[in-house]
């Protein structure tokens, strides 16, 4: 029991390391793209550790397997969810003086 | 009964079973009236859908089925690597110098399943995120660029996932 | 200790979705905005898991499950929106 808690705790303190670096990322950084590296994959890295302390806390089996379960289709469904937004980034203009930039780099190649 | 008919029916077989395990796994209810609705609408689901969840040219029972050992593999080095580029792009947050560059390389594995997990295991590399996955054709927007050569950019990025990805799929 | 934990856990979420709903905010563009709302996303389905096991009912956790399965599901009718606005 106490040997699940400590682990709970020391996924819960790295979670909470790589969010609040993800949301300094979130501020620091100017353009959308370093802005979604950022916030998206440390707060991937965030909410898995975080479920995984709230796995090894769970009180009884049958929640057990439900976040388990919650937890395998988070790695499925948050880079799915962060590549539509990185795609809908470079459809767009948002970031348009580097996308020049990076188009003559391209053709010459 | 000749060969196309034969791997009709296997598909819809093999949709039916997908179907019906994921029922199973969802309601976690093992009583009698449960299974039998779970079975009658997985059958139902999977007759008018199966020619779109697997399409005729995936012809090959490897494009789709895992190897077990070798998908749970790929999973461990999935979480493995999620901790790692956190780490490099907490660094580079630290630091503040990224170099943000698009690249583009094509990819060798050849079924659409693993081309579309390649996409998502991708952005869990460090500082990497996939932007378009056209055929084999991937654009790839990488934060901590070192090279923009596409032979050497495609090595860098996928190679050791496409190792383990080749193993698991085809 | 596991009531401070979670507790804790509560803490820090709240912060989380504090930062982004900021982004989300003051965010100069809609590509910004939308990656705000990516994270924000992620951060309200560890909300809903954490509070399934904090009252300890399960039915939280079922409604964390489809909001995990289908929710980027909104992202693309968003991006799909913005997008066929700005062709017209």
């Amino acid at each position: 029991m106490i040997i699940r808690e400590i682990l709970a705790l020391i996924a819960f303190l790295v979670g909470t390391f790589f969010g609040l670096f993800g949301m300094i990322g979130l501020f620091r950084f100017r353009d959308p793209y370093s802005r979604l590296h950022a916030g998206s994959l440390c707060g991937t890295t965030a909410v898995f550790s975080y479920l995984i302390a709230l796995l090894l806390l769970a009180p009884s089996a049958a929640i057990g397997a439900r976040v388990f379960i919650i937890l395998v289709f988070f790695l499925i469904s948050a880079p799915t969810g962060s590549s539509i937004v990185a795609k809908f980034i470079w459809e767009s203009e948002d970031a348009t003086t580097q996308r020049s930039s990076m188009k003559r780099e391209d053709k010459s190649l | 009964m000749n060969s196309r008919r034969v791997w009709a029916i296997l598909r819809f077989v093999l949709t039916t079973l997908f179907l019906y395990f994921v029922w199973v796994l969802f309601t976690s209810d093992l009583g009698l009236f449960s299974l039998l609705f779970g079975l009658a609408a997985s059958l139902l689901t999977a007759s008018l859908t199966y020619h779109i969840f697997l399409p005729e040219h995936e012809a090959n029972l490897r494009f789709f089925i895992p190897h077990l050992w070798a998908l749970l593999r790929f999973l461990f080095l999935m979480v493995l690597s999620l901790y790692q580029s956190s780490f490099h792009v907490v660094k580079a947050i630290i630091t503040g110098n990224t170099n943000p560059r698009i690249v583009h390389f094509r990819t060798h594995l050849r079924s659409d399943l693993a081309r579309t997990v390649l996409a998502d295991a991708i952005t869990f590399t460090p500082g990497t995120m996939t932007l378009d996955l056209n055929d084999d054709h991937l654009t790839v927007h990488w934060l901590l660029c070192t090279t923009t050569h596409t032979k050497a950019a495609g090595e860098a990025v996928k190679t050791k996932l496409e190792h383990a990805l080749g193993r698991t799929w085809l | 200790m596991t009531d401070f934990i979670l507790q804790a856990m509560l803490v820090m979420l709240m912060l989380f979705a504090v930062g982004t709903l900021l982004r989300l905010l003051l965010g100069p563009t809609a590509s910004d905005r939308l990656v705000a709302l990516n994270v924000l996303s992620a951060v309200s389905l560890a909300l809903l898991v954490l509070w399934g096991i904090k009252v300890g009912r399960a039915l939280y956790l079922d409604v964390a499950l489809v909001y995990d399965i289908f929710g980027f599901l909104g992202f693309l009718a968003i991006t799909r929106f913005l997008k066929d606005r700005k062709e017209n």
